[in-house]
């Protein structure tokens, strides 16, 4: 055999060999070592390539031709086997890091408006929303703001319906120096805001909505010593009953998310004149008569009523150029309403349970 | 109150059904409680005699009767009522009958006796809220009847709310007026049967030294009465009306009263000591009400009095020694106007009610004070014989509310209900009694005597908008104003968002409560009066509502709680008082729960402090804990104030173990708050570049001394650190093996960034020496190796 047959033989050995080896190859360290044991500076074809010096000068570039194709041929052949050790080690590592989609998300602690809260921010937010300005006043109060200025007399029969709760000693609170309480109602801040607003000088049209807390002495299943009321109340020139219900139907029908029917009822309150119930169609049996509605398909709210002028006078409004209407509403008593709450209790239990379950 | 449809019908000619009146009563502002059917429910109820009453042989109250109800057979029943005697006769339940409360009668045996049905009360008739003993029926009540036949309740009553303001309402004659103008039908006139004065009575001598309080005035004197009970007609009206019978005189006063609205009083003429005189009373003089109260009155009371006792508390309630009673036989009737306000003033201080009070404090018709004396004399002379003497009459009924005239502007009532007003207004207002003078857009009403509410053109307005309905207003939505968004207060909000719950509980706590977290300095703000010692107290902290609240959820299956509310804290100051708007938190418990990646752990200090901290930053403050020690009511070492600028604006700290204690809480509690009235306005983040340039960051481990302030620490690294050190914390800290005793070892990182260039080598260096050399000199740290 001639020295080039031989080196061609050579050569197709170890080609061979090599594709073999490569195919068995596990890992990728095992595929790198092979591709320098055979195409690296000591490697196998470079082993090989020793031999052609001695060939005649003629014969050298037709084996050169075979080196190359050789060479070309292995690094193609690791090629492909690295892609498809890659492939593999990439499902491998797929199928190591499945999980369990279904595993509850790490939780993190979920906190909740009260309920009331929650009411007390829709329902301002529908008022400032309407251009009624946000005011608040003080609990404890004395006996002109909660009823005198409100056309509430001393031997009122009216200051009777309150329940009041007094406080143990008078003590002098500015001009007024009277027994103090806790205020019964939000309209006190009727007459304190009413007073600020012309102090600083403006006039009318003032519209005002105020939030709060109020207390009255009656504790049983449907009565709270301490509950929430929303006072609102706009003075101005020709304000109107038809504006009081205008803006009544829009904000009951607002806070319900629905269109609620209101039907106003001549009512009493010594601070308005004339005074109305507020009704609005039972929403529950959409006022067909329900165990709610005692049949009547109608629930009653809130009391409104165009603001006597006695009040008006009270904080120095001429009650000839301007008039306005005014309402308190039961905060608690509307969310019971809009929840489906059955009892008024379970707002000041503070249960976790039903707190989280209102506030989610 | 209540008013039976038959009575109204009485006085106007109604032909709708009551519940169309219901409707009708609704739409004029009474406001209707409910329609009772009374007859509906005692089917089954019949008239009884007791033929035999005999003592139970085991039982001391109750009886054994024979009651005839017209049958063959007489009917054995066992009784436990008292005020029944032998020829009595009573409502009897027959068997299968359901009384109004659901009872339905069944044969049974009690105490050994067969009892064959049952004898009723008012109440259990469903006609009473309250009642002593059977109702005793009309001696003439044929046996056998029906009741509900024989006492007319085969009708509708009407059980009204009457507003304050309409006393005119409290009788039967004004919500006939309500209804009558309403429909446009005529009011029927008062049938006044006049007695005829027999000259030889005397007349009544009656001196009115109080003529403010007491503006009208009348007596007469009827003798020779032989009194009885009043007829059935008469019972069965006052049984409608949610009234007793009593005896004849008095069922015949109740009865006027309901009529007309006044209310009226008889005194045993032959009680009295002389002449009657209605004065102011005397501080300190006894009266023996009627009620059995004995009261010592006030100076100003106003009182009627014979020459030696106060007979009667004007217009409230007579006393017990001057009453009628079964044996009287010459009477004195009294008929008067008092002054609304005086009564009520008086009424409240001894806290009474009677029906002639809440008549008289919302004032009665002046005009109807003699029509009411004629129509009582009248009817107590034909049912129970006498003759009646001249009437004495002091003061002028007439001058009362006389003249009184509401000028109004039609324009203005359009303006202020918002619709047109039609001519007709003149021919609605005439019919609820009220007089027109029109000229032009000028209104004059002349008001009648018993509308004391009305007094000024809204009043006029009222009353013509609810003849016409308020249904009748448009709705309409005013123009908008614009106002500038008020600033919205987030305070719980950002607690919430932390994870808390919002809590809301009562301002008013107990005296002991109050006690746990603040001393006892006289500024309390107390209530007079509590609903219980329990909510006595208007809270200066809000911890013990909170602490309630955790007791209250950890003693049901919950294992731990975060706990927000905001409200106010009270307290009395030199001028008055203040209220403070306040943030509270509450921590106990198992922050969490077991979960597959993580096991629960109990809340500690640092957890409610991250939430305070995380609260100040979303305001743009920044919050300074400083320990202290004397926190009422917290646990020493483990409590600090809140120092946010230069306010000491909240506390934070561990609640003292007996105080969890008597709260029932094992767990240990933590508690902040932060008075919201003293936080200053916080910083508003503003842009700045992002840095171009690498930082580095460095970590340096010391060892201190084991009572080190880490805040301390941090702030001489920050001033040590420079320029260019951005950011510091402690990323490990501590204490135990391998650290001596008394010390603990501190990890601190830093970063440092040049905010113009890359950072050498030298500078983080020159930075964590110069940060070295400060730990050693202020803390006498050392690097730990």
């Amino acid at each position: 055999m001639s020295e080039i047959d031989s080196l061609k033989a050579q050569l197709e050995t170890l080609q061979s060999e090599a594709l073999a080896s490569f195919a068995q190859a596990a890992s990728l360290s095992e595929l790198q070592q092979l591709r320098v044991n055979y195409l690296g500076k000591k490697g196998a074809l470079t082993e090989v390539l020793k031999g052609v010096g001695k060939l005649p000068a003629e014969e050298r570039p037709v084996i050169g031709q075979h080196v190359n194709k050789t060479k070309s041929a292995l690094a193609e052949a690791l090629d492909a086997s690295e892609a498809d050790l890659a492939v593999k080690a990439k499902a491998e590592r797929i199928e190591a890091e499945r999980i369990d989609v279904t595993l509850p998300g790490r939780s993190k602690p979920a906190g909740a408006l009260h309920p009331v809260q929650q009411g007390l921010d829709e329902m301002t937010a529908i008022f400032s929303q309407m251009g009624f300005a946000v005011a608040e006043g003080p609990e404890i109060e004395n006996e002109f703001h909660n009823f005198d200025a409100l056309n509430i007399p001393p031997e009122h029969p009216a200051r009777a319906m309150h329940d009041t709760f007094f406080i143990n000693e008078k003590f002098a609170e500015g001009e007024h120096s009277e027994p103090m309480l806790l205020r019964t109602h939000t309209s006190p801040v009727q007459i304190r805001a009413m007073k600020r607003f012309l102090e600083e000088g403006h006039e009318p049209p003032l519209a005002v909505v105020a939030p709060g807390r109020v207390y009255r002495c009656d504790y049983d299943v449907t009565h709270s010593p301490m509950f929430h009321q929303v006072e609102v109340f706009k003075v101005d020139r020709d304000v109107s009953m038809a504006h009081l219900k205008g803006v009544l139907k829009h904000f009951l029908s607002t806070y319900f998310e629905k269109e609620v029917d209101i039907r106003l009822r001549p009512h009493y309150f010594p601070f308005t004149e004339p005074s109305a119930e507020v009704d609005i169609g039972c929403v529950f049996c959409a006022g067909k008569g329900c165990r709610i509605c005692k049949g009547s398909g109608w629930i009653e709210v809130l009391g409104s009523g165009m603001i006597h002028p006695n009040v008006l006078r009270s904080v120095g409004i001429d009650a000839d150029e301007f008039s306005g209407f005014a309402f308190g509403l039961g905060v608690e008593r509307l969310v019971m309403l809009k929840e489906g709450i059955p009892d008024l209790r379970l707002f000041f239990e503070n249960d976790v349970r039903f707190l989280r379950r209102m506030g989610s | 109150m209540k008013i039976p449809f038959s009575w109204l019908k009485e006085q106007v000619a109604l032909s709708k059904t009551p519940a169309e009146i219901a409707d009708d009563l609704v739409r004029l502002g009474h406001e209707v409680e409910g329609v009772e059917m009374p007859r509906a429910a005692v089917q089954g109820v019949r008239v009884g005699q007791i033929r035999s009453k005999q003592p139970h042989p085991d039982a001391d109250k109750l009886s054994l009767l024979k009651v005839d109800i017209g049958e063959a057979e007489m009917l054995d029943i066992v009784c436990g009522a008292s005020n029944m005697g032998e020829g009595d006769k009573i409502p009897v339940a027959t068997l299968g009958t359901t009384l109004p409360n659901g009872l339905t009668i069944k044969k049974g045996k009690i105490r050994g006796e067969t009892s064959c049905g049952m004898c009723c009360s008012e109440t259990e008739l469903g006609l009473a809220d309250e009642s002593a003993g059977l109702l005793i029926l009309p001696a003439d009540a044929p046996v056998g009847a029906e009741v509900g036949e024989y006492l007319g309740l085969e009708e509708a009553v009407f059980d009204l709310s009457i507003t304050p303001n309409r006393g005119d309402c409290m009788n039967v004659r004004g919500i006939a007026r309500d209804l009558a103008a309403d429909a446009g039908l005529p009011l029927a006139d008062v049938i006044s049967h006049v007695a005829e004065v027999e000259t030889a009575i005397p007349a009544a001598k009656v001196t009115v030294t109080a003529e403010g309080d007491c503006p009208v005035y009348m007596a007469r004197r009827i003798e020779g009465v032989t009194l009885a009970d009043s007829p059935a007609w008469m019972q069965t009206g006052l049984i409608l009306a949610g009234m007793r019978p009593v005896n004849g005189i008095v069922d015949v006063l109740n009865y006027v009263m309901l009529d007309f609205g006044q209310p009226m009083h008889a005194f045993d003429a032959d009680r009295l000591n002389g002449d009657i005189c209605i004065r102011s009373a005397q501080a300190g003089e006894d009266f023996a009400a009627l009620d059995g109260r004995e009261l010592k009155l006030h100076a100003g009371d106003l009182v009627v009095c014979d020459e030696t006792d106060v007979i009667a508390l004007a217009g409230i309630m007579g006393s017990e020694p001057s009453g009628v009673t079964d044996t009287t036989t010459n009477i004195v009737l009294e008929s008067a106007f008092f002054r609304p306000a005086r009564v009520s003033e008086t009424r409240r201080t001894y806290a009474m009610v009677s029906e002639a009070s809440m008549r008289f404090e919302r004032g009665v018709d002046p005009l109807m004070v003699e029509t009411a004396m004629q129509k009582a004399s009248a009817l107590i002379t034909e049912l129970f014989g006498g003759a009646v003497g001249e009437i004495t009459v002091c003061g002028d009924a007439a001058a009362i509310n006389a003249g009184r005239s509401v000028s109004c502007s039609v324009a203005r009532i359009s303006s202020r209900l918002g619709i047109d007003i039609p001519e007709s207004v003149d021919a609605v207002l005439e019919r609820m009694a009220f007089g027109i003078r029109r000229d032009g857009d000028r209104l004059d009403v002349d008001v009648p005597p018993f509308r004391h509410d009305v007094t000024i053109p809204e009043d006029i307005s009222e009353e013509y908008a609810r003849v016409i309905g308020f249904d009748a207003i448009p709705e309409i939505l005013p123009a908008l104003a614009t106002t500038a968004p008020a600033k919205v207060d987030r305070s719980i909000h950002d607690a919430v968002a932390d994870g808390f719950l919002q809590v809301v509980t009562y301002a008013f706590i107990s005296d002991g409560e109050q006690r746990l977290f603040v001393e006892d300095d006289g500024l309390d703000i107390a209530l007079q009066n509590p609903i219980s010692d329990a909510m006595s107290v208007m809270r200066r902290s809000a911890w013990p509502g909170l602490l309630n609240v955790a007791k209250h959820n950890l003693n049901r299956q919950q294992s731990g709680v975060a706990l927000a509310e905001q409200g106010r804290l009270y307290v009395k100051t030199e001028n008055g008082h203040d209220e403070n708007n306040v943030l509270a938190w509450l921590m106990s418990g198992d922050v969490g729960q077991d979960e597959w990646h993580a096991q629960t752990r109990k809340a500690d200090f640092f957890d409610l402090k991250a939430a305070v901290e995380s609260w100040l930053a979303k305001r743009g403050l920044i919050g300074r804990f400083i320990a202290d020690d004397s926190i009422a009511g917290l646990q020493a070492g483990q409590s600090a104030k809140i120092m946010v600028g230069r306010a000491e604006a909240g506390r934070i700290g561990k609640v003292d173990g007996d105080i969890a204690d008597s709260f029932d809480i094992d767990a240990p509690v933590f508690v902040a708050d932060i008075n919201l009235d003293l936080l200053p306005e916080g910083k508003k983040a503003k842009f700045q570049p992002l840095p171009e340039f690498p930082g580095v960051e460095r970590d340096l481990v010391f060892l201190f001394d084991k009572n080190s302030s880490s805040d301390a620490i941090l702030n001489a690294v920050r001033s040590a650190g420079g320029k260019l050190l951005t950011e510091t914390r402690i990323f490990d800290r501590y204490a135990g093996k391998g650290v001596p005793e008394g010390k603990v070892s501190l990890g601190i990182r830093f970063a440092l960034q040049d905010p113009n260039r890359t950072l050498t080598q030298q500078d983080s260096d020159a930075a964590m020496q110069s940060i070295i050399a400060a730990m050693d000199k202020k803390f006498g740290a050392v690097l730990r190796g």
